[in-house]
């Protein structure tokens, strides 16, 4: 008897202290995200989980450890209830405890899960007794189904990478350098683009204009006389054409040249 | 109706005075799905925009130097919205030190009668094509993915045939002359764009023959 006793003071004890050292580990971490947020590397908040779970770990260790005894066949009883203030507890407490009473004993020596925990739990509990055991079994199937794709995913990551890579390398390019050339010189010049015909009858068909037109007239094609002042009647336009006969509209009034005559049919 | 500009000067002083910085590229039409997806992820949250533009671009030619170019742009998806007039100056493509292409950029809201009024004017229509394609911004920057297709009877923007089997990418922002700035920017941005498309800086004179 008196040996159980020690052992369970002994253990107690060690299992104080491991929790102090959580205790210190989360309260310094809690103090750096509120304090050095700015400055706080992710490495280092890795560090303070990883030194979380390990002190957590070693707890978890001690008490599955055969020599500790079971604390769930301990029993702790109030003895005394007071409403007034206990200032030893509130110290021992860190002033989180400063009142032993008949209010906070109930929750503070509970053995079952906090009462909003509890709620949830009762919540949850309800809403799984109204759904009907085939909804259930069928979501069960679908969560079941999702995890395991998503393991394998997973589980599987650098095939898929590889694959998906490879599939890129063996595309072929997304872009050709000679359609954007080609693209570039029809908006800035028209090249490639069907040139203007005067007004008028336009000359059926015209077949392969594209063609014959790319590289051809360019911007000096048109030529005319305006804004001078120098045809005060009539002048207007005067489009001049690389000469193709056979492919000219005839009936209007326009001055055709060929293109190596004179750009300008107005002498001047 | 305000007048365009006409002399072939750049448009200097007060708030007109704007550059545009471009960027060029293209995808081809099998990667176009998978370029939407990451310019969705890297612009601005929005909710994805798409246009069919037809594009008539006039010339106005005096006796000597290059001609003076207007472009003018209605939109076909919405009939009713006002028809845009740009002018776009010579690029400067020499500068090393910029990453983009740059040129003066003069973007003006106009009325439907804009095509009578270039013709009035001394304008003649020398090309035009239909751009349709996807819009999206990322802060001052506009990402523009565009199919261009030739028209083949004129002003019928009905029958139309694709240029080519890719879409045109242009990254451009508009700023202030002399914000070189931006175009480390669209740099970094075009990076993000890799290999995918390739956004570079291209001098149109190397494409016109």
């Amino acid at each position: 008897m008196q040996r159980e006793e020690k052992q369970l003071e002994a253990s107690v004890e060690s299992l104080i202290s491991r929790v102090a050292y959580v205790k210190n580990a989360l309260h310094s971490f809690i103090y750096k995200l509120e304090n050095e947020y700015d400055r706080l590397t992710w490495p280092s908040v890795l560090d303070n989980f990883a030194l979380l779970s390990g002190q957590l770990n070693t707890i978890n260790k001690l008490l599955k450890n055969e020599k500790t005894p079971s604390y769930r066949s301990q029993v702790i009883i109030p003895l005394l209830l007071s409403p007034d203030r206990d200032d030893d507890l509130a110290k021992l407490t860190e002033q989180r405890v400063p009142v032993f009473s008949h209010e906070i004993v109930p929750d503070y020596l509970r053995t079952k899960p906090d009462p909003e925990v509890e709620e949830q739990e009762k919540q949850l509990s309800a809403e799984a007794a109204r759904i009907g055991p085939e909804v259930a079994q069928k979501q069960i199937q679908t969560l079941n189904k999702l995890c395991s794709g998503l393991l394998e995913k997973l589980n599987n990551p650098r095939d898929e990478r590889e694959a998906e890579s490879s599939a890129l390398r063996q595309n072929k390019p997304s872009f050709n350098p000679a359609d954007t050339n080609a693209l570039v010189g029809a908006v800035a010049f028209g090249k490639g683009l069907s040139k203007c015909r005067p007004p008028g009858p336009v000359a059926p068909g015209l077949p392969g204009q594209g063609p014959l037109m790319s590289g051809g007239p360019t911007l000096q094609q048109v030529t005319i006389g305006g804004g001078s002042g120098q045809q005060p009647s009539m002048g207007g336009p005067v489009s001049q054409q690389q000469g193709q006969p056979g492919k000219m509209p005839s009936s209007i009034k326009t001055n055709i040249k060929s293109a190596s005559g004179s750009m300008h049919p107005y002498n001047r | 109706m305000e007048a365009p500009p006409v002399t072939v000067m750049p448009v200097t002083g007060g708030t007109i005075n704007m550059m545009e910085y471009l960027l060029q590229g293209s995808v081809l039409d099998q990667a176009l799905d998978s370029l939407l997806h990451r310019l969705r992820g890297l612009c601005d949250n929005m909710e994805p925009e798409t246009f069919t533009d037809h594009e008539l671009v006039y010339l106005l030619k005096g006796q000597q130097g290059n001609p003076f170019i207007l472009r003018a742009r209605r939109s076909l998806s919405h009939p009713t919205a006002p028809w845009h007039l740009r002018y776009l100056g010579q690029p400067e493509v020499g500068d090393k030190s910029r990453h983009a292409l740059v040129r003066n950029c003069v973007d003006v809201a106009t009325s439907h009668s804009l095509p009578e009024f270039l013709n009035e004017m001394g304008f003649r229509m020398d090309h035009e094509f239909v751009a349709n394609g996807h819009i999206f911004r990322k802060g001052a920057m506009k990402v523009v993915v565009t199919k261009l297709s030739r028209i083949l009877v004129p002003g019928n923007t009905e029958n139309i045939e694709r240029l080519s089997l890719s879409y045109l990418v242009e990254l451009s922002v508009l700023a202030p002359a002399g914000q070189d700035t931006v175009s480390e920017d669209m740099r970094s941005f075009a990076e993000q764009l890799k290999p995918l498309v390739h956004l570079e800086k291209i001098d149109p004179s190397k494409q016109r023959h």
